[in-house]
């Protein structure tokens, strides 16, 4: 059977067990080499799940360390969408407001008119858990003000809000400055 | 940059295509993650030339955007208590449930076809969650599960109907279910959308798909591919009657443990305590099986299946790497494109459309529905106007359904493999009756269940209920009544030719196609002969690239594991 004839041997032989442990279960080298059963390179899987691992921790861990964990709660279904035209600034995609402000996407918030909001809570009532909306945009408003401030956000960006009449009287002046 | 997202586009469609087709060989998250950090290092270099360091420094924070964290989470408490459950006994008592239920008059049948639709009843947000629990003690059922009461073939009409009832009835949850990505959106038009617009068209679409699944599973995947499962045939000689009088007898912690286990799907889903997360819930009843049941955490960690949580947390990187650098604004174009051409126009482009990802299935249908539902949301009168507000709920429920099915026949860690492994058949046994059940049945009945009846009850201006219900009745026996008849004629022309039998095969798919696209142009723009044309065209070429992709013949690999030692 061609099973039992295994993978062609690759590199230096080395035995994993005997290697000192670096995490619980996992030995030194086991990292870098030495797999034989692996796709493309010796280690692509592990370094793929790595990935995997520390982009949600990164998701979970930045809203707790910036002061807006309930964003992490979001089922992202969309009920927020509802509040149709109950939303005194015309904000139709909630939810984007939501993700944006959980990861820092500051083209987004802008893009979905998060700098105009005026925090009316008007499309909390539709959320299926009836998460605190209001004070989860205003922590993204003042983040990307101070980015704005910074001059972190992309002029294109900010250019675009202007145009577009997506910036709120409360963050205009900065914005103008900003862009000039 | 429109230029960026066609290259990134192209990047992950070729990556997911040579995946597919077993090109290339490696597990599907690290697939995504590839196609996840070639995404972001074009996207990183097209947008330094463009905006300058500041936009590729923003990237990372964009392409997050992508992770929809609720799944993922909730699949994993809902695992945790699945665990909980079969440390408990909690299967043992359901299983003495059964028995009951089995010697009631409603007898064997009527149990199985109760346990099948047992995930659309109970509307999880992931199907992974109930088929976990679930498809061990289905195996039981069969010779080697020790029960005996089913024969080989029996055994995987059951397992295969059932994970085609799982792995679908995460569209209907209203506990942060895949369909509420797009109730949400109907939420611009239909006030009262999220209370759920689009449950009961999944629910309906998805029971009578998996009666579809089950009967093709019988009569043409045990035709196919008859040497690719490795349950064992029952002896000759050995009492079936015998063994399925053995009484099972759960422990009392067993029963609490169950009783736990519903309490808290159902205060998840009515939620009488007010609103709170399902995750929140589930872990509630998972600490209490650990306080009132005496099992530990390990029992509840020993639940946890960690593939299909990377493969979704991949695929949601990916999506969110291409949605960074333009590549659903490219496939949105793309799709708008074919509106042009003349032969296809909307209705088309539109049975295409809603038959995208059971053309291309992922492991998780989240992956590409967060992108495409937008898509399709702009195609109504929020912006290209192809559609009216009622239209676009009407493609909504085909698409919907078409999308959460679509983690069934995934090749790449999709929740069909569990089906397959728990019935021992080799990758891809499935994929045939998924796909077919998905496309001929299950969309164009979602659309006709819309059009007829959810419009009158959501816009109630004009209830007809009589006459709406008489409508989807006659289309539900119309639309199963001609593929049932195609799943028996396929079945008696079969012979041992795998060439001839998927050309068969592929006819098969061809009409019904065409037949669900045509169905769907009537849903939408009612009797117009050029539209429902079109309509049946683009059902044609949705269902073409369908049946290209269900495999011919299966590895070889499990011939040598039949042929092995009797047990």
């Amino acid at each position: 059977m061609s099973d039992r004839e295994g993978p062609p041997k690759i590199g230096v032989k080395r035995s994993d067990a005997s290697q000192p442990l670096v995490l619980p279960g996992i030995h030194r080298y086991q990292f870098f080499s030495n797999l034989k059963d692996r796709g493309w390179t010796l280690n692509l899987d592990r370094v793929a799940l790595f990935g995997i691992v520390s982009a949600l921790l990164a998701t979970v861990i930045k809203p707790l360390l910036r002061g807006n964990p309930a964003t992490i709660y979001c089922y992202e279904c969309r009920a927020c969408y509802a509040t149709q035209d109950r939303c005194p600034v015309g904000i139709s995609l909630q939810a984007e407001l939501v993700v944006a402000g959980r990861v820092l996407d500051y083209n987004r918030f802008i893009r979905n008119g998060g700098l105009k909001c005026i925090r009316c809570g008007n499309c909390q009532s539709y959320c299926v858990q009836y998460l605190p909306l209001p004070k989860m945009f205003e922590v993204m408003q003042q983040e990307t003000k101070q980015a704005i401030v910074a001059g972190t956000v992309p002029q294109e960006s900010l250019a675009q809000g202007l145009e577009q009449g997506l910036i709120g009287k409360e963050f205009i002046d900065d914005v103008v400055k900003a862009v000039s | 940059m429109e230029f960026l997202g066609y290259i990134t586009l192209s990047i992950f469609v070729g990556l997911m295509l040579l995946t597919l087709f077993g090109y290339i060989r490696t597990p599907v998250q690290t697939v995504l993650v590839l196609s996840t950090v070639l995404c972001l290092i074009v996207g990183g270099v097209f947008k330094y030339i463009a905006y300058g360091w500041d936009a590729v420094a923003l990237l990372p924070n964009e392409f997050l955007g992508g992770i929809i964290l609720h799944p993922i989470t909730a699949l994993l408490t809902g695992l945790f208590l699945a665990g909980g459950l079969k440390a408990s006994g909690g299967f043992e008592a359901l299983k003495e449930l059964l028995g009951y239920l089995r010697r009631s008059p409603i007898g064997l049948v009527g149990t199985l076809v109760i346990l099948i639709n047992l995930p659309v009843i109970s509307s999880l947000p992931c199907g992974r969650i109930l088929a976990a629990a679930l498809l061990p003690l289905l195996f039981t059922f069969g010779f080697e599960g020790g029960m005996g009461i089913l024969t080989k073939s029996q055994l995987i009409v059951l397992i295969g109907a059932f994970t085609r009832n799982s792995m679908g009835s995460c569209g209907p949850s209203p506990i942060g279910g895949v369909g509420q990505i797009a109730e949400g959106f109907l939420g611009s038009f239909f006030p009262t959308a999220s209370d759920g617009i689009l449950r009961a068209p999944q629910a309906f679409a998805l029971m009578l798909g998996t009666a579809i699944v089950a009967l093709f599973l019988k009569f043409v995947s045990q035709k196919l591919y008859p040497n690719d499962v490795a349950l064992r045939e029952t002896p000759p000689g050995f009492n079936m009657q015998n063994r399925s009088d053995v009484q099972v007898k759960a422990p009392v912690k067993g029963f609490i443990a169950l009783a736990i286990f519903v309490v808290s799907l159902l205060i998840a889903i009515f939620q009488p305590l007010g609103k709170m997360p399902v995750q929140s819930v589930l872990v509630a009843g998972a600490l209490l099986m650990i306080l009132i049941c005496r099992i530990h955490l390990n029992d509840l960690l020993e639940g946890i299946i960690l593939l299909p949580v990377t493969a979704m947390a991949a695929g949601f990187l990916a999506a969110g790497a291409l949605a960074a650098t333009g590549g659903f604004t490219a496939l949105a174009s793309i799709l708008n494109s074919l509106v042009a051409i003349k032969a296809l126009g909307v209705a088309g482009m539109l049975a295409i459309f809603v038959q995208f990802q059971t053309i291309l299935p992922l492991s998780c249908a989240r992956i590409l529905t967060a992108a495409l539902v937008p898509t399709l949301y702009l195609f109504g009168p929020a912006q290209f106007d192809f559609l009216s507000w009622s239209q676009l709920a009407i493609v909504m429920a085909a698409y919907i359904i078409n999308a959460t099915t679509s983690c069934g026949p995934s090749p790449l860690g999709g929740g069909g493999m569990m089906g397959e492994g728990t019935m021992r058949a080799e990758t891809g046994f499935i994929k045939g009756a998924y796909t077919f059940a998905s496309m001929a049945v299950m969309a164009p009945m979602a659309a006709i269940f819309m059009k007829f009846l959810n419009l009158s009850v959501f816009q109630p201006s004009d209830p007809r209920f009589v006459r709406d219900i008489l409508m989807i009745g006659s289309f539900a026996l119309a639309i199963a009544g001609v593929n049932v008849i195609f799943i028996f004629l396929g079945s008696r022309i079969f012979n041992p030719s795998a060439s001839r039998n998927f050309l068969v095969q592929l006819f098969g798919f061809l009409f019904s196609g065409g037949l669900g696209g045509g169905i769907l142009a009537f849903a939408l723009f009612e009797i117009d002969i050029t539209k429902i044309f079109q309509g049946a065209l683009g059902g044609v070429i949705a269902a073409a690239l369908i049946g290209l992709m269900v495999p011919k013949t299966l590895s070889k690999r499990l011939t040598a594991t039949l042929a092995g030692p009797t047990i």
